[in-house]
């Protein structure tokens, strides 16, 4: 029991190491978008632009060198099988250059692009616009309208349970309706005074709820850092997989939670209980998802992403709950 | 082991899911080719055959595949112009005998009876979807009548299988969706975006197009617009439909000048009013004697419509009149078409996809088996987890065949998300079964707790993308493509509390006992 007794002693110091990390994720993220201008790096699903997907033999270094002659800023991606054979090239551009490169491709090719041989994907920057501005109201909703459903149950009182359902829905009528439609600052003014608002409300009611969301919002914090850092460019796809991911965050820390706050047993054998059975959620996870992409990585689609952020996402998961919201429910626990 | 009710109701909707899927008798060993479309009008079509039926023979020739149907077909491509040959097809419902000019070839088209009832969306079966902006905002009616016109023109380019939606942003702009499955023309984009233009011709002299300038009025109601009369004809049913225009009078002195040059025949003129819509001939009206040379400003527009019952064929005569009417009332549209987003995505990738997701589903399952099995060293306990799981996988597949849900990537998504947390809770029932502090009761108790707690919260991070919190102005577009991620998970997530979580709360206890 040499580990109990350190742990005891420890724990609360233990969360300056997830404080410092939150810290540094957000003071990442920060900096990144001072330098890009937004909080991810966008691909063409949420810029807006256009991409071709043709099957063909010819390398991707001889489809580059062919459109280079006419376009210089555009990407190529080589698809292939799980033998590591190349079964597709995918060929992206701005919006304003989509005709030019389909053209440059057929006279290089040879042959007219039609939908048996390939796939053609436009999208204007304008709508681009529009649906990533509803899927950042679909996360934040998504985020405030859980942590609201763990609040009511895990707080007491009437009184501030019914407050909780009140401020949401306005939130939702606001994001729905005015969030970064009307004037940024004012709209992000607004926001910032409804969170500050819930977050105030929630740790004076119910500090377990309060160590969900925290546990829940790091999660998406040093994921996003980390996706930003590794350059990955976020598609539609890669925006579901952080909505996933609150999702599969919550399932340990409610499963926690509940174990320490109806326990029968000491704290320690509650939580190191919930621990066994929590690592086991988030490592058969972890295992299914790295499974499943080594068999799709070659083929290079939506997918990589989903599972490349769900693979970081709850990596960090097991370290959120487990120092964080352990630490801090342990500390609630004790002291009540 | 004992059977429970609980595991029974499980039993039960796997087996409703699998009829939902499979459909009885299996889909798999039906024999034959599926008509995708017949064209209307055409001599086929009033004979009764219609989409969805399945050939089985023609001409004595079983068809059991693509190949054995164009093989049977190879010999009317001999015939000439206006030559006739005699056919016999079997569908599993009519027979039909006739004789057919060489347009049957192109009136029909077939595809292979799909194994499931279980439908792909367009991202893994190929097609086109695209989303058309106005160059002014759009009302409602505006809208519909942009929807109205488009169908019928895509139509007259022989484009059937088209679905249409209103997609509106979050500006409040609205926009015409497009999709179009399967195989897409190429010149699709001119298609959507090219000016609809709709003219009124009798020989080669125009006399009216549409749009107010010429049309002051269409009638839409009442007596203005009605089904006048049905009767029989060969191989079912048809109706004709009559309503009255106004027209300038401009178009009126047009029109009477021109008709004052035909002769009379019969109880018509001899030239007939023909409608064009994009220098296509759609149909043409015969021209009652009574207004030769009339300037009249109020003429009455008649067309049909036919069916192999009375009810089709009302239905279809309400069509084409509708049709009609929009076409008229709107003519070539009064504002710019713009496209904002268009996919053309090739059938052959689609293919190699779901081959690729159906690999990394059985790999992830067998990870999952072999974790479980590592932890809890029971092979027992290990297998009745993976039957759950899957089991969920068919009813999620089962719900999503039986409301005609289009199974996306995103879809898919969603049903990995749904099984990932089907599993985690799956694993805390597991552990409270073994935890020995409480009665087996209160242990059970709290996994659910647990369980419906985490439900919820999911429940409620996936309303903002299904689209039904439009009210509040939340995900109207994104939810477009996005809609399937939530629909599968909520699918899923739901099942699991009501059914399949009690069923294996049920088989932890008797494994732990």
């Amino acid at each position: 029991m040499k580990f109990e007794s350190w742990y005891d002693k420890n724990y609360k110091k233990l969360l300056i190491i997830p404080a410092i990390l939150l810290a540094l994720s957000l003071i990442y993220i920060t900096a990144f978008y001072v330098q890009t201008g937004d909080i991810i790096n966008k691909d063409v699903s949420l810029t807006g632009g256009t991409t071709i997907t043709i099957q063909t033999d010819v390398s991707a270094q001889e489809i580059e060198n062919a459109v280079s002659q006419t376009l210089t800023d555009f990407e190529v991606k080589t698809i292939s099988d799980n033998a590591g054979n190349q079964i597709q090239l995918m060929i992206t551009v701005g919006e304003q250059h989509s005709e030019a490169l389909e053209t440059a491709l057929e006279e290089f090719l040879g042959y007219e692009l039609a939908s048996e041989n390939s796939s053609k994907e436009t999208t204007s920057a304008s709508l681009s616009a529009d649906f990533y501005k509803q899927l950042i109201v679909a996360i934040l909703l998504a985020f405030f309208w859980m942590a609201a459903v763990v609040f009511i149950i895990f707080s007491k009182g009437k009184k501030a349970k019914t407050w909780a359902i009140i401020i949401n829905i306005l939130l939702g009528f606001f994001m729905g309706n005015f969030f970064l439609t009307i004037n940024p600052v004012v709209s992000a003014i607004i926001f910032l005074a409804f969170a500050t608002f819930l977050i105030r409300m929630y740790i004076k009611n119910s500090v377990p709820a309060f160590a969900v969301m925290l546990s829940a919002f790091s999660d998406i914090v040093m994921t996003l850092a980390i996706v930003n850092f590794l350059g990955i460019k976020l598609s539609t796809a890669g925006i579901v997989a952080f909505l996933m991911l609150i999702g599969y965050s919550v399932d340990t820390d409610i499963l926690l939670t509940t174990r320490l706050l109806k326990k029968k047993e000491s704290v320690n054998s509650a939580l190191f209980g919930a621990f066994k059975t929590g690592t086991t959620m988030t490592i058969t996870s972890i295992i299914a998802i790295i499974t499943a992409l080594i068999v799709v990585f070659s083929f290079a689609s939506v997918l990589n992403q989903i599972f490349t952020i769900l693979l970081i996402g709850l990596s960090l998961d097991l370290f959120n709950t487990w120092v964080t919201n352990a630490s801090i429910i342990k500390w609630y626990v004790e002291t009540k | 082991m004992k059977i429970t009710f609980r595991i029974w109701l499980l039993i039960a909707c796997v087996m409703l899911s699998l009829v939902a899927i499979f459909s009885i008798p299996p889909m798999i060993f039906e024999k034959g080719v599926i008509v995708s479309s017949v064209e209307q009008n055409s001599t086929i079509f009033e004979s009764g055959l219609r989409t969805g039926m399945i050939i089985t023979e023609i001409n004595g020739q079983t068809i059991t595949s693509i190949d054995d149907y164009s093989l049977a077909f190879a010999p009317l491509q001999n015939l000439g112009e206006n030559e006739t040959q005699k056919l016999t097809i079997k569908t599993e419902t009519i027979e039909i005998i006739n004789l057919f000019t060489k347009d049957v070839i192109n009136d029909i088209s077939v595809e292979k009876i799909p194994s499931s009832k279980i439908k792909t969306g367009l991202d893994l079966q190929g097609g086109a979807r695209a989303f058309v902006k106005a160059d002014v905002p759009l009302s409602d009616t505006q809208l519909a009548d942009l929807i109205s016109v488009s169908e019928q023109r895509l139509n007259v380019y022989g484009l059937s299988d088209v679905k249409f939606f209103k997609v509106v942003t979050s500006n409040q702009e609205k926009l015409m969706g497009i999709e179009i499955a399967g195989s897409s023309p190429d010149d699709l984009e001119e298609l959507i975006a090219k000016q609809g233009h709709f003219e009124a011709k009798i020989g080669n002299e125009t006399v009216f197009v549409g749009g107010n300038e010429d049309v002051t009025h269409v009638g839409r109601t009442g007596q203005d617009a009605f089904i006048s009369e049905c009767f029989e004809v060969e191989g079912g049913e048809a109706c004709n439909f009559k309503f009255v225009i106004f027209l300038s009078e401009d178009a009126a002195q047009r029109h009477a000048d021109i008709t004052d040059e035909l002769s009379i025949n019969g109880s018509y003129l001899s030239k007939k009013l023909d409608f064009f819509i994009d220098e296509q001939l759609t149909s043409s009206l015969n021209i009652g004697a009574s207004l030769k040379g009339n300037i009249a400003t109020q003429i009455q527009i008649s067309g049909s419509g036919s069916g192999a019952t009375r009810q089709e064929a009302i239905e279809q005569a309400k069509i084409e009149m509708k049709t009609l009417q929009t076409i008229l009332i709107t003519g070539s549209l009064p504002y710019q078409l713009e496209i904002v987003k268009i996919d053309k995505i090739s059938p052959n990738l689609g293919e190699q996809f779901t081959k690729q997701i159906l690999l990394a589903g059985i790999f992830a399952i067998l990870a999952v088996s072999i974790v479980v099995f590592v932890r809890y060293r029971k092979i027992k306990i290990s297998f009745a987890l993976v039957t759950v799981s899957l089991s969920e996988v068919l009813i999620i597949l089962g719900v999503a065949a039986s409301i005609g849900w289009n199974l996306d990537l995103p879809s898919i998504a969603g049903i990995i998300a749904a099984i990932g947390t089907g599993i985690d809770s799956q694993l805390i029932i597991l552990d409270e079964a073994r935890d020995k502090h409480e009665s087996m009761v209160q242990r059970i108790k709290k996994a659910l707790f647990i369980i419906v707690t985490a439900f919820t919260t999911t429940f409620v991070a996936m309303i903002p993308l299904t689209g039904f919190l439009g009210f509040m102005g939340i995900g109207a577009a994104s939810a477009g493509l996005l809609k399937g991620f939530a629909v599968t998970t909520l699918i899923g997530i739901t099942t699991g509390v009501l059914i399949s979580r009690p069923a294996f709360a049920d088989i932890a206890k008797q494994l732990e006992n």
